[in-house]
């Protein structure tokens, strides 16, 4: 356990280096937003979701739920879009397995919705793996989130860390997703 | 290391206590040491030469066993070639929390779970998630314990993938009367008497042990203990009664029952507690076996073997004294079997026999107790078509209510082009039926609400999820509701090897082995979630893997006084489907560190976790002419070993993920009375090598005191008569 907090310390130095090199590359190219973002979720599949949205980098208010201004939300390992059974917008979502920073178009159609809540877009436990060893919820390597956003933009998005939030005990009370996203401000699909 | 000079002094004053009390200082003779040619069952279920068996087998011997000082059979079997002390693949526990799993013996390369462990040649039960906790056996009555390499399914059944280690325990010729008292570090004490009382056609044999320790804690800055304080007890009883020349009874009873104390950290809601109680361990067997002799060519052998297994485990938090947690484990075996020995040869023999078992296993975790029944027979006949050259042709049939009827074949061959040379060659089958918590596992995790069903409650399970409404309704279950009957495991393995005896003080042994599983059954989840948004998981069927590598072992007598053994094992273990997703570039890590994603590649590929490609062992053994003083240096490398995926692809393939080797270096030195005492002392892991997150089941330096009293020497009233 130590060495998972070790290890975060690890990647939350190497995230900083990565977002500032970002920043500075999305500056290059105007119509596209790199990013490179974390946010924290509660270790529990009992508390209310984390809404985020692409376009303003940011997290989006609980009160919000059921506004256009949010793209997916979070809670502990599942993922939910807004459309459909959760939100009023036409959000959808592919998972892919390619290299993230190879993938230069994102896919015509096919795009899932989350049809009802058992039946969801990504389905949960499709995109880590929990290891037994570790308990780590590791995210698979070569997986790229894309997304068509609640406002009808497309998004590349891969995930790259689930770590806990440094704890005392036996129990974990906070995850940290440490994802980066392109988002394509211009309508198209190529990035 | 304050702990370690504490108990150094502590250690060292018992020894001289012990000296002062016995001033008598003569001499005493042990048995001849010189490399003998021992005789061992396992292989072929009779008593036959180790030169003349045709796979490979490994025999410890009681000597060694004494001569290391230990009491503890894990650490006695992980000193041996090829056998690696291993921790269960389910991983370790959550800090703080007592290790559910334990560690096992890994032979060839695969898990702890796919070797049968045998005592007097029946199978122990009560294995937790595959691992058989091997404290279970006290080691002070043990007579050899037999290694069997490769598939030993044609005659034992299930389990034997990998080989069988079959703990003899002693059948003595004369009258003994021993106790022994152990004293070690971390407060650990040992107590054994061992009897043995013959008179005309009956031998008696009385077996008492006492065992306990405080424990230890690898890591202060956690609450509880990494080992949590236990103590047991061993009783066992053995008669021996010929009833004639042609008849043999042989009856035991076995008890053994341990109490460990756990106090650890737990959280209720948010809120810390601490929580105490017990965990408490059982076993018991009876053991009946009937040989009798009709004429010269046929002999047969009745064996009636029942057992039976608890583990319970109770925890109250400490505050307000109510309770937390609760589970258990039952488990009950009936066996009876017959075996018939046809043909007058040894080398010519035709064995054939068959078996019944009822099992019953009830566990918290399970829906129900669970019962079922199998039926077995099995043949091997040896033939000897010309002379040096031994065919032996095995197989066994298992119908098991479960699972569909196992045939599994086994060819061995040894060939002696020479006297001093046995070239040896098996191919065989194996197979492990599904475990029981693969099959019955009906548990749903409180903390985070995830549900894993045993393959045979999946059907059930869903059903009632979604009945409970814990299933949405717009979920169409009905393509689930499948037959989920897991299949075994099975394996073939192939063994090639010799035995050299270049002159009487060298022996030599050396073989490569190569095994191919499939059918190895892992956790998968359905595609569905609950309507708390949690997995539901069950077992299937899926990975083949393969193991291959070669051993080498030698022996050596110096200087008449001294015995060099040293051993090396390569192993290379690897999924065959990961193997195939590599080339087809299926597989990408991503570095934990610059976050860069790339395939992987083939050489990258290291294989099974928990898994060390280099393992060695080295001892020099030393005892004098007059065999009154003895000693050994021991040492065991295990090179460095896969650990846990850190990169996101859930393989081992990046530096990173694994644990360095390390190297255990073990001592003894002893010094034998003519009155009957002998005295010991020595040191385990003498370097002190620690690694508390990852190696949890290693404690630390330890220092150690025997002291063995043979009664009857003791109270004999002329010592100058006694025969050194």
């Amino acid at each position: 356990m130590k060495k998972m907090i070790y290890n975060s310390a690890v990647i939350a130095i190497s995230a900083i280096l990565i977002l500032s090199s970002c920043t500075k590359n999305s500056t290059d190219v105007v119509t596209i937003i790199q990013k490179t973002d974390s946010l924290k979720v509660n270790f529990s599949s009992a508390t209310a979701f984390t809404f985020f949205s692409f376009k303003n980098d940011a997290l989006v208010a609980n009160s919000d739920s059921a506004t256009v201004n949010w793209d997916f939300g979070l809670r502990f390992t599942t993922f939910i879009l807004n459309s459909h059974t959760y939100g009023p917008a036409n959000a959808g979502a592919i998972l892919q397995n390619s290299i993230y920073s190879s993938v230069t178009v994102a896919p015509d159609a096919g795009y899932a919705y989350d049809t009802t809540s058992a039946q969801k877009a990504i389905k949960d436990g499709s995109w880590y793996d929990y290891n037994v060893v570790t308990h780590a919820f590791a995210p698979k390597a070569g997986q790229t989130f894309f997304f068509r956003t609640a406002d009808n933009f497309y998004v590349k998005m891969e995930l790259l860390a689930v770590d806990y939030e440094p704890f005392v005990g036996p129990a974990p009370v906070r995850l940290i997703y440490r994802f980066r996203y392109t988002y394509q401000s211009n309508g198209t699909k190529n990035f | 290391m304050r702990k370690g000079s504490k108990n150094i002094i502590v250690t060292i004053t018992t020894a001289a206590f012990i000296l002062l009390q016995f001033s008598v200082f003569s001499q005493k003779k042990f048995n001849d040491t010189s490399i003998i040619q021992e005789v061992v069952v396992t292989a072929t279920r009779t008593e036959k030469s180790i030169g003349d068996i045709p796979v490979p087998i490994q025999v410890i011997s009681k000597k060694f066993i004494q001569q290391t000082g230990s009491q503890k059979l894990i650490d006695i079997l992980q000193q041996q070639t090829g056998l690696v002390l291993a921790d269960n693949p389910l991983g370790q526990a959550l800090q703080g929390y007592p290790n559910p799993f334990g560690s096992g013996i890994q032979l060839q390369g695969l898990d702890p779970a796919y070797t049968l462990i045998l005592l007097d040649g029946e199978p122990l039960t009560g294995r937790n998630a595959g691992i058989l906790n091997l404290g279970r056996i006290a080691v002070g009555n043990i007579q050899q314990i037999e290694i069997i390499k490769g598939p030993a399914t044609s005659l034992y059944g299930s389990d034997a993938l990998a080989g069988v280690i079959n703990i003899i325990t002693e059948k003595p010729k004369d009258n003994i009367a021993s106790i022994q008292v152990h004293r070690a570090s971390n407060n650990t004490w040992g107590f054994t008497s061992n009897n043995t009382i013959k008179k005309n056609k009956t031998v008696l044999q009385l077996f008492a042990n006492r065992y306990s320790s405080s424990g230890y804690d690898l890591d202060k800055t956690v609450y509880g203990k990494t080992v949590d304080p236990y103590r047991n007890y061993s009783f066992a009883v053995k008669l021996f009664y010929d009833i004639n020349a042609r008849t043999q009874l042989q009856s035991s009873a076995r008890i053994f029952t341990q109490k460990q104390f756990n106090n650890y950290l737990v959280y209720t809601g948010s809120q810390p507690g601490t929580v105490d109680g017990s965990t408490d361990e059982s076993d018991w067997s009876l053991n009946n076996q009937l040989s009798h002799r009709f004429s010269k060519k046929v002999k047969l052998v009745s064996r009636l073997y029942v057992t039976g297994y608890q583990d319970n485990a109770t925890v109250f938090l400490q505050k307000n004294d109510s309770l937390f947690d609760k589970s258990f484990l039952h488990q009950f075996l009936l066996k009876p079997e017959w075996q018939f020995e046809l043909g007058e040869k040894q080398n010519e023999q035709f064995i054939t026999g068959l078996g019944y078992n009822y099992e019953a296993i009830d566990a918290s975790r399970y829906a129900a107790e669970k019962r079922f029944n199998s039926f077995y027979i099995f043949s091997q006949k040896e033939w000897h078509p010309v002379t040096h050259l031994n065919i032996t042709l095995g197989a066994r049939l298992d119908k098991n209510s479960l699972y569909k009827a196992q045939f599994n074949p086994k060819l061995a061959i040894a060939f002696k082009p020479l006297q001093k040379l046995t070239l040896i060659a098996s191919v065989g089958s194996g197979f492990k039926a599904p475990d029981f918590r693969q099959q019955f596992l009906y548990f749903t995790n409180s903390l985070v609400g995830y549900t894993l069903l045993g393959a045979s409650e999946l059907n059930n399970g869903l059903l009632q999820l979604k009945q409970q409404g814990q299933i949405d309704a717009s979920v169409d279950i009905t393509p689930y509701l499948t037959d989920h009957t897991l299949l075994p495991e099975r394996s073939v393995g192939t063994n090639i090897g010799f035995r050299l005896k270049p002159g009487n003080n060298t022996m030599i042994n050396s073989g490569v082995f190569r095994n191919d599983i499939i059918n190895l059954i892992d956790r998968y989840n359905l595609p569905f979630t609950k309507t708390n948004n949690q997995s539901i998981y069950s077992y299937a069927n899926v990975n083949r893997v393969f193991t291959q590598g070669f051993d080498f072992s030698i022996s050596q007598k110096l200087l008449d006084v001294f015995t060099l053994n040293a051993g090396y094992q390569y192993l290379e273990a690897k999924d065959k489907d990961v193997i195939e997703r590599i080339r087809e570039n299926k597989i990408v890590k991503r570095d934990p560190v610059t976050f860069t994603s790339t395939y992987v590649s083939s050489s990258e590929y290291g294989g099974l976790f928990n898994r060390s490609k280099h393992s060695a062992n080295l001892q020099l053994m030393y005892s004098n002419k007059q065999h009154w003083l003895n000693g050994s240096i021991r040492a065991v490398y295990r090179g460095r070993f896969g650990y846990s995926d850190i990169n996101g692809d859930n393989i081992l393939d990046d530096d990173r993920e694994y644990v360095k080797g390390y190297l255990l270096l073990n001592s003894s030195v002893s010094i034998a009375f003519k009155n009957g005492l002998q005295l010991q002392t020595g040191s385990d892991n003498i370097l002190n090598h620690l690694d508390k997150d990852k190696l949890p089941n290693l404690s630390g330096r330890t220092f150690f005191v025997n002291c063995n009293l043979n009664l009857q020497k003791f109270f004999a009233k002329n010592k100058n008569n006694i025969q050194l």
